[in-house]
């Protein structure tokens, strides 16, 4: 991942502090020509990322649904507006966490199925990717007064929280370090899910930590290898598996999109890595779906297939 | 839960019923990993069901620690 990728990325606290900064003393209006610069500088310096955005444009124009969204093969100005987007989103963060997030407005499909399972102490686990806006997700959630619990496999979640608390003493939510080997860290999720709260994590990554091994499974004509860790907290806590991602509309309009992937995850101990390989597959079916719908809010500038040169077939 | 019998006996029931396992296969002795062939992911699962039986939760490092049913008796016995 380059080095801008990260900026204003959980995780990045000198990006979170950078952007906020801006937001807070300059105003959105300022702040979005700002980003737009950033961005752009890293468009003409960065060639792998640049690389990496027109290898995953490519793989959706090659699709006929892909192709109501990009018409035309992409090439430069389709992975420039792709960078683009991405300051949008990174705006819109900052407007979440800092700023008047009342001006946000939501439309959600899914969204009381999956809240009726919580009200009796059914919590789901929720998966989402870097498409469209996680953040967007956490603001929903806190206006229909349910607490998030954003799930990492590092270290990082006290750090962050931390931030958090410095900028935004008012946002609730908690970021949970978990340990998909430690039972602990199963019950401290048990007690949540059975709160009544929902737990959110992020499914298109192996993250650093995450010391469980991926699975490949079938993703835009390749195949990507996705964290096996969420599906096995799943299986042991026996809950709800849902699929969930916020996508840009316009100025600050989002559509919450959720999917039932399963309604009380059951991993047989014999055929366990197939019935993760499954329900894997089915997430990759959802975030594909949603990738050829909203192709340019996809925020994974990296070699995502693992193959910068990908095979004539495949393209 | 009084004995280490009925410890015991919700054991070898959560093992057959929940993990597929022959009645007989199980001795106080019977070791997890080189007789039962559980991984880590099969142990968590194991204290899982266990705390929602016996309302003992094991904590990491005893789960660790753990080789035997009988390391798993004595566990729930000492907590219980």
């Amino acid at each position: 991942m380059p080095p801008w990728g990260r900026i204003a990325e959980r995780g990045s606290i000198w990006g979170i502090r950078f952007t906020s900064a801006c937001y807070r003393v300059l105003g959105r209006r300022a702040t979005l020509p700002l980003v737009y610069a950033v961005v752009t500088y890293f468009f003409l310096t960065d060639a792998s990322g640049r690389r990496a955005s027109l290898a995953y444009l490519r793989r959706v124009h090659a699709t006929a649904e892909g192709r109501l969204a990009i018409p035309r093969p992409p090439g430069l100005r389709e992975s420039y507006r792709h960078y683009r987007t991405f300051a949008l989103a990174i705006v819109d963060r900052l407007a979440i966490w800092f700023g008047r997030s009342d001006q946000f407005e939501f439309e959600s499909h899914g969204l009381d199925y999956v809240d009726g399972l919580a009200e009796q102490g059914r919590g789901a686990l929720l998966l989402g990717a870097h498409l469209g806006s996680f953040d967007a997700l956490r603001l929903l959630a806190r206006r229909a007064g349910r607490a998030v619990n954003v799930l990492m496999f590092t270290a990082n979640a006290e750090h962050i929280n931390r931030v958090l608390r410095e900028f935004a003493p008012e946002i609730e939510e908690r970021m949970i370090s978990v340990d998909p080997s430690s039972v602990q860290s199963v019950f401290t999720i048990r007690e949540r899910l059975r709160r009544g709260e929902h737990v959110a994590i992020l499914a298109d990554r192996i993250e650093i930590g995450d010391r469980n091994r991926g699975l490949r499974v079938p993703f835009l004509g390749g195949r990507v290898e996705l964290p096996q860790a969420p599906i096995l907290l799943a299986g042991l806590l026996g809950c709800p598996l849902v699929s969930i991602f916020a996508l840009r509309e316009g100025p600050g309009r989002y559509r919450v999109h959720l999917d039932l992937l399963a309604e009380r995850v059951q991993l047989p101990r014999a055929d366990r890595t197939a019935a993760v390989a499954e329900l894997l597959t089915s997430y990759a079916r959802r975030l594909e779906h949603h990738c050829l719908a909203s192709p340019y809010q996809w925020f994974n500038f990296f070699d995502y297939w693992g193959d910068a040169e990908p095979s004539a077939g495949e393209v | 839960m009084t004995s280490r019998d009925q410890i015991f006996q919700v054991l070898t029931d959560v093992l057959q019923k929940e993990f597929g396992f022959e009645p007989d296969s199980f001795r106080l002795e019977t070791h997890l990993v080189d007789d039962l062939d559980l991984d880590s992911i099969d142990a968590i699962d194991l204290a899982v069901r266990l705390e929602e039986r016996t309302g003992v939760s094991f904590r990491d490092e005893e789960l660790k620690a753990i080789r035997t049913l009988g390391d798993v008796v004595d566990l729930i016995d000492g907590r219980g």
